[in-house]
C-alpha cells in the first residue's frame, strides 16, 4: 500500500487491515455513486421502475455501512491504532456515515423519479434538476477521488463547488414557487420537484463533509465548522511544514 | 584444464622466480633476491587488482600497458561492457518503440498486480478513466474506479468483458476485459464503446418507433376489412380477396407485436424480476388453448416437479407459449408434441419434444436469429413471423437461463430451456402428472 497517511508496520496484517478498510470504504462509495447515477437517469428518462429499482440497491448501502463499521470496531479493539492509522479508521467511520445519508438522500431521489414520471412533464423536461445532478454527480465522484488518493487539492476544489450547489437550489425552489403560483395544478408536481432539489443540496453538504474527512485523514487537521479561506491557509502551512521535516 | 592465459602466468611467474634464484646463486644473498622478486610480483598484481576494481565498479578505462594474463582479463571487462551497453541501448529502443506504441493505441491498458495496483498504464487509459499516471502508479485501481460491476469483474473476471459508464467523459460507455498473465500480473484492457452502445440504441428506437408506428394504420385497416367481410351486400367475387387481406393484415399485426416485444425485450436492463410463477398452472393453460385449435398434433404435459418460478410472468408465458406454438406448428397432425416440466441437478428443465420436420444440423445455431427461417416459404403460410425463438432466447437471457435445442431433420426436434436454482421455488402441494 502506498498511501501515505497509513504508515508501513512490522505486522502485515495490520497493514492489510487498514488497506482493507480504505478499499472497503471506497467500494461503498462505488455502490453509492452507481446507485445517483440510476437515480438521476430514472428522472431523466421518466422511467418509474428505474427509479423505484434504487430504493432496493440501497439495502446494500446499509449492509456495507455495517461491515466496515463491524471492521472498524474490530481493528480498533484489537490494534489500538494511534497517529495516522487512527485518522484512517476515525475518517473512514465518518465517512460511511455519510455515504449512507447520501444512498438515502438517493432512494428519496428514486422515489421522486418514479412519481414524476405519471405525471406530465415540463417542456424543459426538468432541465435545472439534471444540470444540479450532473453537478452533484461530479462532486461525489471527486470527493471520493480525493479520499481515494488523499488528494487534498481536490478536497478543496469540491467542497468550493458546493457553493454551486446551494444557489442552484435556492433558483430551483424560487422557480417551483413561481410554478406552483402560475397553475395550482402543478402543485404536487413541483412539491416533487423542490424535494428532490432539497435531497441533492443535502448530498451537497455529505460530500462536502466526506473531502473533510479525507483531508482530515491526509494532514491531521480538523477542518470542520471553519472558513474555506482559513481552511485553505491551514493546509498549505500544514503542507510545507511536512515537507520541511524530515 | 587450466585456460591458456593461466598456463602462460604460471610460466612467467615461474621464470621470474628462476631468474631471481639464478642471480642469488651467481651473486649471493639469495634470500633477499627472492624476497625482491616476490614483492616485486605482488606490488604489480596489486596494482592491476585495485585498477580491475575500479574498471567493475565504476567503469574506469583499464590500463593499457599490461600484458599476459592481466591484459587478456581486462579486455574481457571491455568486452563485456560494450556488451552491456549494446543490449542496453537495444532494450532502450525497443522499450521506446513500445511505449510508442502502446501510446499510439485507441484501447487503454492498465497493468495490474495481485493487488490490483496500478503499475502502468498507457496514454489512452487516462484519458479514458480519468487517471493520472504521476500520482496513480500504486494506487488500487478499484479505488479509483468504483463502479460495483467493474469491481466484482476485477475480484473474478471470466473471460468476459464488463460495460461501464466512463468516470472521465460525461455519456461516455467503456467495456473493459481483464487479462490474467505470468505471475499475478493482470492487464485490464479498456475499450471505448461509445459509439457503438449509441448506434446500438439508436437501431433499437427506430425498430421500436417503426413498429408503432405501422400499427395504427394497420388497426384502421384491419377494422374497415372486418366491416367489409360482415356486409351482406358485398360482391360476392370480393369475398376471397378480402378474407386474404384478413389473414395478411393478422399476420403483419402479429410481426409487429413481435418486434415490439423483442426490442422491449433487449433494451430492459439487467435481470428479470423475481415474480412468482405458477408453471403448472400457466402450462395447463397454454394446453387447453392448444388442444382445442383443429388439426393439431396430439399434445401431452408432463409435470415431474410442481416448482415455480421467479421470473417475469408475461416473459415465462411468451417463452413456453412460443416453443409450444412452434412445435406445434411444425409437426404433422398425426404427430405428437410432448411438453415437460421437470427437476434436475442444475435447476429445472422445461422442454418441448415433437415429432415434426426437424431442422438441418448445421442450421441449428442460426434459428434464434431475427428472421431466420428453416424453410421460409412453409414457416410463414404457417403463421410464423420469425421472431419467436429471438424472443425465448432474449427472455430466457434474462431470466438466467439457456436454450438447447436437438434436432434432426425429419425426425424431430427438442426444446430444452434450463432454468437456474436461484429462480425456482416451492409451488406447495403434491406433484401431479397430467397427461
Amino acid at each position: 500500500m502506498e498511501v501515505e497517511a497509513i504508515s508501513q508496520h512490522t505486522s502485515r496484517s495490520f497493514n492489510k487491515d487498514l488497506a482493507g478498510i480504505h478499499n472497503l470504504v471506497l467500494n461503498m462509495g462505488g455502490l453509492v455513486e452507481d446507485q445517483f447515477e440510476r437515480a438521476v437517469k430514472a428522472i431523466a428518462e421518466a422511467d418509474s421502475e428505474l427509479g423505484l429499482g434504487v430504493a432496493e440497491s440501497d439495502r446494500q448501502v446499509n449492509e456495507m455501512e455495517m461491515r466496515i463499521d463491524e471492521e472498524c470496531r474490530r481493528i480498533l479493539a484489537t490494534r489500538a491504532p494511534a497517529a495516522g492509522d487512527l485518522r484512517l479508521i476515525v475518517a473512514a467511520m465518518k465517512t460511511i456515515t455519510d455515504l449512507e445519508r447520501i444512498g438515502d438522500e438517493t432512494e428519496k431521489i428514486g422515489k421522486l423519479a418514479s412519481r414524476l414520471a405519471t405525471v406530465k412533464r415540463p417542456s424543459t423536461n426538468f432541465r435545472e434538476l439534471r444540470n444540479l445532478a450532473q453537478h452533484v454527480k461530479g462532486m461525489i465522484r471527486d470527493a471520493l477521488d480525493a479520499f481515494a488518493r488523499l488528494d487534498v487539492q481536490q478536497g478543496l476544489a469540491v467542497m468550493k463547488a458546493d457553493k454551486v450547489v446551494d444557489e442552484e437550489y435556492e433558483a430551483i425552489a424560487r422557480q417551483s414557487l413561481t410554478f406552483m403560483l402560475e397553475d395550482p395544478r402543478t402543485i404536487t408536481r413541483e412539491m416533487d420537484v423542490s424535494w428532490a432539489a432539497r435531497a441533492l443540496e443535502r448530498i451537497g453538504d455529505h460530500t462536502k463533509n466526506i473531502c473533510e474527512h479525507a483531508i482530515y485523514m491526509a494532514h491531521g487537521t480538523d477542518i470542520r465548522h471553519t472558513s474555506l479561506k482559513s481552511v485553505e491557509s491551514e493546509v498549505r502551512q500544514a503542507g510545507s511544514m511536512k515537507e520541511s521535516s524530515p | 584444464m587450466l585456460p591458456n592465459r593461466w598456463v602462460s602466468h604460471f610460466a612467467y611467474a615461474g621464470a621470474w622466480l628462476a631468474l631471481a634464484l639464478v642471480a642469488g646463486i651467481w651473486l649471493g644473498n639469495l634470500a633477499w633476491w627472492l624476497v625482491g622478486a616476490l614483492a616485486l610480483y605482488l606490488i604489480v598484481t596489486l596494482r592491476n587488482l585495485y585498477y580491475l576494481d575500479r574498471a567493475l565498479e565504476k567503469g574506469a578505462p583499464v590500463p593499457s600497458d599490461t600484458r599476459g594474463l592481466w591484459a587478456e582479463l581486462f579486455s574481457i571487462v571491455v568486452r563485456l561492457r560494450s556488451k552491456s551497453r549494446h543490449r542496453k541501448k537495444r532494450y532502450r529502443r525497443l522499450l521506446r518503440a513500445v511505449r510508442q506504441s502502446t501510446r499510439a493505441l485507441h484501447d487503454g491498458g492498465i497493468i495490474l498486480n495481485a493487488q490490483n495496483e496500478i503499475q502502468w498504464c498507457n496514454r489512452a487509459a487516462v484519458r479514458l478513466l480519468g487517471l493520472n499516471l504521476a500520482t496513480d502508479v500504486g494506487h488500487r485501481i478499484d479505488n479509483l474506479i468504483r463502479n460495483p460491476d467493474f469491481v466484482s469483474h476485477l475480484e473474478n473476471p471470466g473471460g468476459n468483458t464488463v460495460s461501464i459508464p466512463s468516470p472521465a467523459v460525461e455519456g461516455g460507455q467503456l467495456s473493459v476485459q481483464i487479462i490474467p498473465y505470468g505471475r499475478n500480473q493482470r492487464l485490464a484492457i479498456i475499450r471505448d464503446v461509445t459509439r457503438e452502445v449509441r448506434l446500438e440504441r439508436t437501431r433499437r428506437d427506430f425498430v421500436a418507433n417503426a413498429s408503432h408506428e405501422l400499427r395504427s394504420p394497420l388497426t384502421v385497416i384491419g377494422g374497415y376489412l372486418d366491416a367489409m367481410a360482415h356486409d351482406l351486400d358485398l360482391n360476392g367475387d370480393w369475398r376471397t380477396p378480402i378474407a386474404e387481406m384478413e389473414r395478411q393484415v393478422s399476420r403483419m399485426t402479429r410481426i409487429l407485436r413481435d418486434l415490439i416485444e423483442l426490442t422491449r425485450l433487449e433494451s430492459s436492463h439487467g435481470e428479470a424480476p423475481h415474480d412468482f410463477i405458477d408453471v403448472v398452472g400457466m402450462l395447463k393453460f397454454i394446453e387447453r388453448e392448444f388442444v382445442s385449435s383443429p388439426l393439431t398434433p396430439r399434445i401431452s404435459v408432463h409435470f415431474g416437479s410442481d416448482l415455480a418460478l421467479l421470473g417475469s410472468e408475461a416473459e415465462v408465458h411468451s417463452i413456453f407459449h412460443n416453443l409450444v406454438s412452434n412445435a406445434v406448428r411444425f409437426t404433422p397432425p398425426d404427430g405428437s408434441v410432448d411438453v415437460c416440466w421437470e427437476r434436475n441437478e442444475n435447476g429445472a428443465a422445461f422442454s418441448v419434444r415433437d415429432t415434426g420436420i426437424g431442422i438441418p444440423e448445421e442450421l441449428i445455431p442460426r434459428v434464434t436469429e431475427r428472421f431466420f427461417r428453416v424453410d421460409p416459404g412453409r414457416s410463414r403460410e404457417l403463421g410464423g413471423t420469425g421472431l419467436g425463438l429471438a424472443i425465448v432466447k432474449h427472455a430466457l437471457q434474462r431470466h438466467g437461463a439457456s436454450l438447447s435445442i436437438r434436432s434432426e431433420a425429419g425426425e424431430g426436434s427438442l426444446f430444452t430451456c434450463q432454468f437456474p436454482d436461484t429462480r425456482l421455488v416451492a409451488r406447495g402441494g403434491p406433484a401431479r402428472a397430467v397427461g
